[in-house]
């Protein structure tokens, strides 16, 4: 798996490219931290995410909580309908904002930020 | 048709075991959008048994099974370690909050809610988890062409 990283003024946009498997969840970890580290809000955009396990949700779990208990705005957006099954029946996409597209994501924190 | 592979009960063997998958859903021409569900459950399962059913001295071998036959695709994972019904976790609470949600039972929850059928069996010395789940028929070449 790839991870590239965007910014859109305060916001980080976390890109994950490929398979989020157990063998690729603690490097996405390592990228994910490295973000939130500078970032004022994280967006992961999951458009080219083709796959997702219990491993990899654990990431995104952990990612939601620490920018939780920082007080920073966390959403994931474009989420493929494999990996969107994932999140629904694990019941994740009630517990993390999950939007349509980057647009949404970004306009939803902008909003909070005002 | 009918496929199977045994390789070490070790993490590293989890990308070997995925593309076995990958290839028999190939040379069966299944749908790709239902490889992923199974790509899920092996990598689920597998993991279950690297990480809880592997004591220390003992790295138990993991036989993968896999068979398409008459619309059912059938997921078979058996290994030689202790006795371990995965299937006997309480679920996890896909309700809780982001603070108490736990990921411990997840792969396996998520396995039982996107297969058909999931079932336990010791036989012998051995585990043998078995998942399956009615599937579309392959497309004929005739309606691949149309696309």
């Amino acid at each position: 798996m790839k991870v590239r990283l965007e910014s859109l003024g305060p916001i980080t946009v976390v890109i994950p490219q490929g398979r989020l498997d157990f063998g690729a969840a603690a490097a996405f970890q390592t990228a994910i931290e490295q973000a939130l580290a500078g970032a004022t809000a994280l967006i992961i955009d999951c458009a080219e995410l083709e796959y997702v396990s219990s491993a990899g949700l654990r990431v995104f779990l952990l990612a939601g909580r620490s920018s939780q208990s920082a007080g920073r705005p966390f959403a994931l957006c474009a989420l493929r309908p494999a990996v969107r099954e994932v999140f629904d029946v694990s019941g994740f996409s009630r517990v993390i904002a999950v939007h349509a597209d980057r647009d949404g994501a970004v306009a939803q924190i902008r909003q909070r930020s005002v | 048709m009918r496929r199977r592979t045994t390789v070490p009960s070790d993490a590293a063997q989890l990308a070997v075991v995925t593309q076995f998958l990958q290839e028999f859903w190939r040379a069966a021409e299944l749908p790709p959008a239902e490889a992923r569900t199974f790509e899920l459950a092996l990598e689920e399962i597998f993991m279950n048994v690297v990480m809880h059913g592997s004591p220390a001295g003992h790295e138990p071998r993991i036989e993968v099974s896999l068979e398409f036959c008459d619309g059912k695709m059938i997921l078979t994972v058996e290994d030689d370690g202790p006795p371990f019904d995965p299937l006997s976790l309480p679920p996890p609470d896909v309700t809780a909050s982001l603070e108490e949600r736990r990921v411990g039972g997840l792969g396996v929850f998520l396995v039982r809610q996107m297969m058909d059928d999931v079932s336990y069996r010791r036989t012998g010395k051995r585990n043998r988890l078995r998942s399956c789940k009615r599937i579309a028929p392959p497309a004929t070449s005739a309606e691949r062409m149309k696309h």
